[in-house]
């Protein structure tokens, strides 16, 4: 592109043709006054506050609808242009009222700043200022409509960000309000950034209001851990608590976006259930122990339990930092036992049943084709499901095979439902069309394999798509036949020369699979380690009633008398302490510094924000002192970057499983059931965050079954499925179950 | 010489003492300026930085939005408040603390509150029996501000005419 010369308060620059004045300026760290621009939104041009001074213009200019030219004059300070900047922002005053001390936007408030440089002091304005009755927009977002000033970023957010257009500005001049258009309340899981974008206190955030100004919070970079993408952001803290999470801007990550479950979880981190003192069970009664009594009473305890050190099992959530899974495994390998596992709702443990994404996060948004398989993509990866989004809106075409039909807020081509049993045999038949259709040959064992339309077309915009992606999201993770699947789509793939993303890791389980938080050949998985002969176990950050795919069988097992159960965790509740022989507190989310690795493989390593409450300490320590405790060496760690540095150098041997290849029948005759947890009820801190828990996608609660399958089962609407009401429905594939809860699994 | 002579003269003449004494005899005709603290006071100007109070409007509602400016502006950190929602949705605290030993009386508080209800008293004779008693709680100032309320606001009125 060829470039242009221009001039911009004096300064000679060059620019590419089509680049906005206020672009350039703050590529070159000239401050024009702004509202309605946003980097990542449209233009709008409707505050009119940067308006500039052009050389040869009659009138002052909007720097950032205006392109600039070849040979422009630009002054953003002169007197014209401050004149006219003055004068809007006196127009911009007359509605606004004077709450600055109330508000909670105050001290961060773009419009408070701009007044302190532009406003006057005295207005000129003696007629009734304007009032907006507020419509509560749900528990997430605070409004005070009356503060609006009208610049529509929020609407624009809406509909070219999140997708769904649920705020809009109704009515004319003086009488335009900025309202959502539905009663419900917001329901994007993105809605928090409208918080960000706002440019003054009509938005601000409901869980935070009023608990401290923002000039006396410290901001703390540190990165969000509930799904892959790891976002990154601040946790702005007070007087020791975690008070407000806010984005912080990584192009490569999460650009300026984060989703409401990285925004508001942090709530959770202040819930009553916190675990402040270790405790121990002595003779059926917990009492609270020191830290050396409870260490000692572990440690003994586990000697005692785990004689043969095989009879020791490690188990571990999908949330835990790559420090905390390193050491946690090096204690268990160390002490001489290879039952170590964290794939705790996965149905298939097989060795095998491992795929690896083949593209980054940023590549998502460039890809023409994508096949989603098995995700709610919109719920369980917001970022990632942002990214096929703008593809989606670049042409790129999107076909979902799934259990049910999802609210995609994009347009999706071909949605295809999906039982689980029939998933492999779907995507079998996928792999055949494929075969047929680049004249290659199938293997024998797709020879029995029908081929219907839908197939067809699928493998047709695989083929036709130049950079297509297969998405295979968690929902697969529930499926008994999930490595095939994966066996299958890396097929379907290597066939269409498509991409693929394995969102059925989420949480950090790359950092486990990095440091081999599973159990090599030798030793037992986490369904085997429940159902056999392991007397000890060392649980990290697990919820025994949410956690596992067979919750009963894991308390069954844990409370057997002759079963010891050591847990490291940041909650504690009545029903878990049951099981439990001692409880160690663990400082919990941005409370301990750690690794995240996300979707890209990038280890993002991050501080604690604050300290955990009460006795609580950091995970990695507690795991190295219990180690020293246990006397095994190697554990001379004083900091958690030396656990890290070693975490990432070392390479994990994989033992490889033979592969055999055979179909398997699909028994059709049982009724598959697929438990997903709401996306804010999928780790213990989100669980607790109060505000998600009131909102539409927190409340969730519904056991979708298909009008047949209900006959089989006997079931009508609202009936309890499981605990669950049942939604009887055509959305969803026949011969299933889908339940979409935030209570645990039962059963 | 002269002023040997002169220094001579004064010497012996009690030069010194007289001086003195024309003083002495010259305050013992004049009115008596000594008070007799605590029966007798000496006016205070209507600015005059004392004791915190924090005030309330004349329905009985507290002043106080829980704005935190005061905490802000304050120089030697004594301020110390928490704030909360209250049921009505009104921003209000839940704490507001001052700590005298700390507080240096600058004023800085009053003139920061957008809503006066921080306000320095006339009060300056006050002790404290404990540490402790150094920090006076919102209920504490609340209270001063209920006592004095009708000087504070004749105070505050005086002053306006120069604001």
């Amino acid at each position: 592109m060829s470039e242009i010369e221009f001039e911009i308060d004096g300064k000679l620059v060059t620019a590419n043709p089509g680049d906005s004045i206020i672009s350039i300026a703050d590529r070159e760290g000239i401050d024009v006054p702004r509202f309605c621009y946003h980097k990542k939104l449209s233009v709008a041009a409707n505050c009119r506050m940067c308006l500039v001074d052009i050389e040869g213009s009659p009138k002052a200019q909007p720097a950032c609808s205006t392109p600039v030219a070849n040979g422009m004059k630009i002054h953003t300070r002169n007197d014209k242009a401050k004149s006219a900047q003055k004068a809007v922002m006196e127009f911009l005053l007359i509605n606004h009222p004077l709450d600055c001390p109330i508000c909670d936007q105050g001290g961060e408030c773009e419009l408070q700043d701009v007044a302190m440089e532009y406003g006057t002091d005295v207005s000129k304005f003696n007629l009734g200022k304007r009032i907006v009755a507020d419509k509560g927009i749900g528990a997430l977002i605070q409004t005070d409509m009356t503060r609006c000033i009208h610049c529509t970023r929020c609407v624009r957010f809406g509909a070219e960000v999140a997708g769904i257009v649920e705020m809009g500005g109704t009515g004319r001049g003086e009488d335009v309000k900025i309202e959502p258009f539905l009663t419900e309340g917001i329901q994007s899981e993105l809605s928090g950034n409208m918080i960000d974008v706002c440019p003054v206190g009509a938005l601000t955030s409901k869980p935070f209001r009023y608990e401290a100004r923002t000039w006396q919070m410290s901001a703390v970079e540190t990165i969000a851990r509930h799904d892959l993408v790891g976002s990154n952001i601040y946790t702005q803290t007070y007087r020791g608590k975690v008070k407000r999470v806010v984005a912080r801007d990584n192009e490569l990550v999460n650009e300026t976006w984060i989703s409401d479950r990285d925004r508001f979880s942090y709530e959770g981190l202040n819930h009553e259930s916190r675990a402040l003192h270790p405790k121990i069970k002595k003779n059926n009664k917990w009492q609270e122990a020191s830290w050396e009594a409870a260490l000692d009473f572990a440690v003994n305890g586990l000697k005692k339990n785990a004689q043969n050190a095989n009879q020791l099992g490690v188990l571990a959530s999908k949330n835990s930092t790559l420090e905390e899974y390193y050491l946690m495994q090096k204690l268990a390998r160390s002490f001489g036992s290879e039952n170590i596992d964290y794939r705790l709702d996965k149905a298939d443990l097989s060795i095998r049943n491992k795929m690896l994404s083949s593209i980054t996060l940023a590549e998502m948004e460039s890809v023409d084709h994508a096949l989603i398989v098995n995700s709610y993509l919109r719920l369980e990866q917001p970022m990632i499901n942002h990214r096929i989004r703008k593809a989606t809106l670049n042409g790129a075409s999107v076909n979902t095979i799934n259990n049910k039909k999802f609210d995609f807020n994009y347009r999706t081509d071909l949605e295809v439902l999906c039982s689980p049993q029939k998933t492999l045999l779907m995507l079998q038949s996928i792999l055949k069309s494929l075969h047929n259709k680049t004249k290659t040959t199938a293997p024998k064992n797709l020879s029995k394999i029908k081929i219907d339309d839908s197939q067809n077309k699928i493998a047709d915009d695989l083929i036709a798509a130049e950079k297509p992606v297969i998405i295979l999201g968690e929902h697969v993770n529930s499926n008994i036949s999930s490595s095939d699947i994966t066996d299958v789509i890396s097929e379907i793939a290597a066939l269409a020369n498509a991409k693929i993303a394995n969102l059925s890791l989420s949480g950090n389980s790359l950092s486990a699979e990095k440091v081999g938080f599973k159990p090599s050949i030798k030793g037992q998985n986490a369904a085997s380690m429940l159902s056999e002969n392991t007397k000890a176990f060392l649980l990290m950050d697990i919820d025994l009633n949410y956690d596992f795919i067979n919750s009963k069988l894991a308390t069954d097992t844990f409370n057997k008398d002759d079963v010891f159960v050591v847990s490291l965790n940041s909650f504690e509740d009545e029903a878990a302490l049951i099981n439990l022989d001692v409880l160690l507190p663990m400082a919990g989310l941005y409370e301990s510094s750690g690794t995240h690795i996300n979707f890209d493989g990038v280890a993002q390593s991050f501080s604690a924000s604050v300290k955990g409450p009460g006795d609580s300490k950091p995970g990695w320590k507690i795991i190295k002192v219990l180690a020293d405790l246990l006397e095994l060496k190697g554990f001379d760690y004083t900091d958690s970057s030396q656990v890290a540095d070693d975490a990432l150098s070392i390479a994990v041997s994989e033992d490889n499983e033979p592969i055999e290849k055979n179909i398997k029948d699909s028994d059709d005759s049982q009724i598959a059931i697929h438990w997903q947890y709401s996306p804010y009820a999928i780790d213990g801190v989100t669980r607790r965050a109060k505000a998600l828990q009131e909102t539409q996608i927190g409340k969730m609660n519904d056991a979708f079954i298909s009008v047949a399958t209900a006959k089989e089962l006997q079931l009508t609407e609202g009936d309890l499925y499981h605990g669950v009401p049942v939604s009887i429905n055509e959305t969803i594939a026949e011969g299933c179950v889908f339940v979409h809860t935030y209570q645990s699994r039962k059963g | 010489m002269i002023k040997k002579v002169k220094k001579l003269v004064k010497d012996f003449g009690l030069g010194e003492l007289r001086t003195g004494l024309k003083v002495t005899g010259k305050e013992f005709l004049n009115k008596n300026i000594t008070v007799q603290f605590p029966e007798e006071r000496t006016p205070i100007s209507p600015r005059f930085r004392g004791l915190h109070a924090l005030r309330r409007y004349p329905n009985g509602e507290e002043r106080c939005i829980a704005c935190k400016l005061c905490e802000a502006v304050c120089p030697a950190n004594a301020i110390t408040i928490d704030s909360e929602m209250r049921e009505d949705g009104t921003r209000r605290t839940t704490q507001y603390d001052i700590d005298l030993f700390k507080c240096i009386f600058c004023g800085f508080c009053e003139e920061a509150c957008p809503v006066d209800a921080i306000v320095e008293t006339h009060i300056f004779d006050y002790a404290f029996e404990s540490r402790e008693g150094s920090i006076i709680d919102k209920k504490g100032l609340l209270a001063i501000g209920d006592e004095n309320e009708e000087e504070i606001s004749k105070a505050r009125l005086e002053d306006s005419k120069y604001k």
